[in-house]
């Protein structure tokens, strides 16, 4: 289990007694941690008492167009994790209105809540526009559910279209979701998200034009001399190939630690600190682009300006504690 | 576990948990336009909106308002088990340690029953006839007020 450690001394109070309860396991302390996983006020704060977090879950993205099945396969991947006696938690977005900033959050309609299982955990997430059908708080949230001691971690996306690879870096393993009858075999050569793709799965194939998506599929992906990569046929309906999926998945490679996949998780974050800073500090960007222009700089010296400045401006939660 | 949990202070007031709210349907109920349409209105109110679906137990809706830390619960009732599902959702909450969450009830429910569900800690009950522009206005001022 968890060890319990005592937070540094410069986190506020609450947050303390809040990781203390965590630590010990306590469910409604790991709630309201991944809600303020999304709080700027704290999120500085949680990263460092995460930093010290050994890799032990399995996490794996499942992604694909929207309606393609990613909520009903993992509402069938937790019953299958539990059968064979592991604990499993899931990250599920949905997107955030660019509007209005609401959202509709439905994915937990396809999985199952059975309420006294301890060895699952569903958290619905708002996925802003703009950041490649990702909540903002991901890492962090994966990490809390990490440390609480979960096998398999499962995160959901947005419904993406053909080159939202960010969440790659995020996970062990990326499972692209494609419904049958959804391109011709060009469509398989294309680069981006099939390319970046660890494992390729064919939904409801007991619909018509399964099995001929498949194996296009199979045939393109494995071309000789090409590295392989497995597609998978299922159907959550007949609840055929789910597991020989988890069997594929169970197989994959752990590569969430490696320096490469470390350096796409800092980009993520440093790009979402800066666009949070460009947000709060409306009226310092405005200043410097009048500035900037009636100096006659082009577009890139101004955003170069920018960035500059808004690196140096204290996070907000840095400003709070002494 | 629950005492605890009641014990230890929302950290500051936290806008993104205030304004998280599980709509659920609770029992054989399978009438779901109503809600479907208040989840739309409080989307685009900017609230963020959990839809568990239908045909939930009152302890799994309860396990739903748990695991995603929502503010608020609204129970839409169309079948007449109101002043049955709605106590034992209630009871659970408390049991739970959940009584900081705000519930709210929708539905068919008689003028009559209103009472009986306010004296078991419904904060609001919206019956036939009530405009969607006061749900979401409610639901607007009780978080504005909570800011202030």
């Amino acid at each position: 289990m968890m060890s319990v450690i005592s937070p540094p001394s410069d986190i506020p109070p609450v947050l303390g007694e809040l990781w203390q309860a965590y630590s010990r396991g306590e469910r409604w302390a790991l709630a309201r941690l991944l809600t303020l996983a999304g709080e700027q006020d704290y999120r500085a704060h949680l990263y460092r008492l995460l930093s010290a977090v050994s890799p032990s879950a399995f996490v794996v993205a499942i992604t694909g167009a929207p309606g393609a099945g990613k909520s009903t396969l993992i509402g069938k991947l937790i019953l299958l994790i539990r059968e064979g006696g592991q604990s499993v938690a899931v990250l599920a977005c949905d997107p955030r209105s660019p509007r209005t900033g609401g959202a509709l959050l439905g994915d937990r309609i396809r999985m199952p809540t059975v309420p006294d299982d301890t060895g699952t955990y569903i958290r619905s997430l708002a996925a802003p526009p703009g950041r490649q059908g990702l909540a903002e708080n991901l890492d962090l949230c994966i990490a809390l559910l990490e440390r609480f001691a979960f096998d398999w971690i499962l995160v959901e996306t947005v419904g993406v279209g053909q080159s939202d690879v960010a969440v790659r870096g995020l996970v062990d393993c990326l499972v692209l979701l494609i419904q049958p009858e959804s391109g011709d075999e060009i469509q398989w050569e294309k680069a981006g998200l099939l390319e970046v793709a660890d494992l390729v799965v064919v939904s409801k194939g007991d619909l018509p034009g399964a099995s001929r998506t498949a194996e296009q599929l199979r045939q393109t992906l494995n071309l000789p001399g090409f590295p392989a990569k497995p597609v998978v046929l299922i159907s959550a309906a007949k609840g055929s190939g789910l597991a020989e999926l988890l069997q594929q998945l169970a197989e994959q490679p752990r590569r969430r630690h490696t320096p490469e996949q470390k350096r796409q998780r800092l980009l993520l974050l440093a790009q979402e600190i800066l666009a949070e800073r460009f947000q709060e500090h409306a009226d310092l960007v405005q200043r410097l682009v009048e500035e900037g222009q009636s100096a006659g700089w082009d577009d890139w010296q101004i955003a170069s300006q920018l960035i500059n400045r808004l690196a140096s401006v204290p996070a907000k939660c840095e400003r709070r504690t002494p | 576990m629950s005492l605890v949990a009641m014990n230890v202070p929302l950290p500051g007031k936290l806008k993104s948990q205030t304004r998280r709210i599980v709509l659920a349907k609770v029992g054989l109920d399978g009438h779901d336009r109503g809600i479907k349409v208040v989840a739309r209105a409080l989307r685009d109110a900017g609230f963020e909106v959990i839809y568990p679906g239908l045909w939930l137990s009152p302890e799994s809706v309860v396990r739903v308002v748990a695991e995603e830390d929502a503010g608020w619960l609204g129970i839409s009732i169309l079948s007449g088990a109101h002043l049955v599902l709605v106590p034992r959702v209630l009871e659970l909450l408390r049991q739970q340690g959940l009584s900081h969450v705000r519930v709210v009830v929708g539905g068919t429910i008689p003028e009559e029953d209103v009472p009986a569900l306010l004296a078991c800690g419904v904060a609001k009950v919206f019956g036939p006839g009530s405009a969607l522009a006061d749900i979401v206005q409610y639901f607007q001022s009780e978080c504005d007020d909570e800011r202030n």
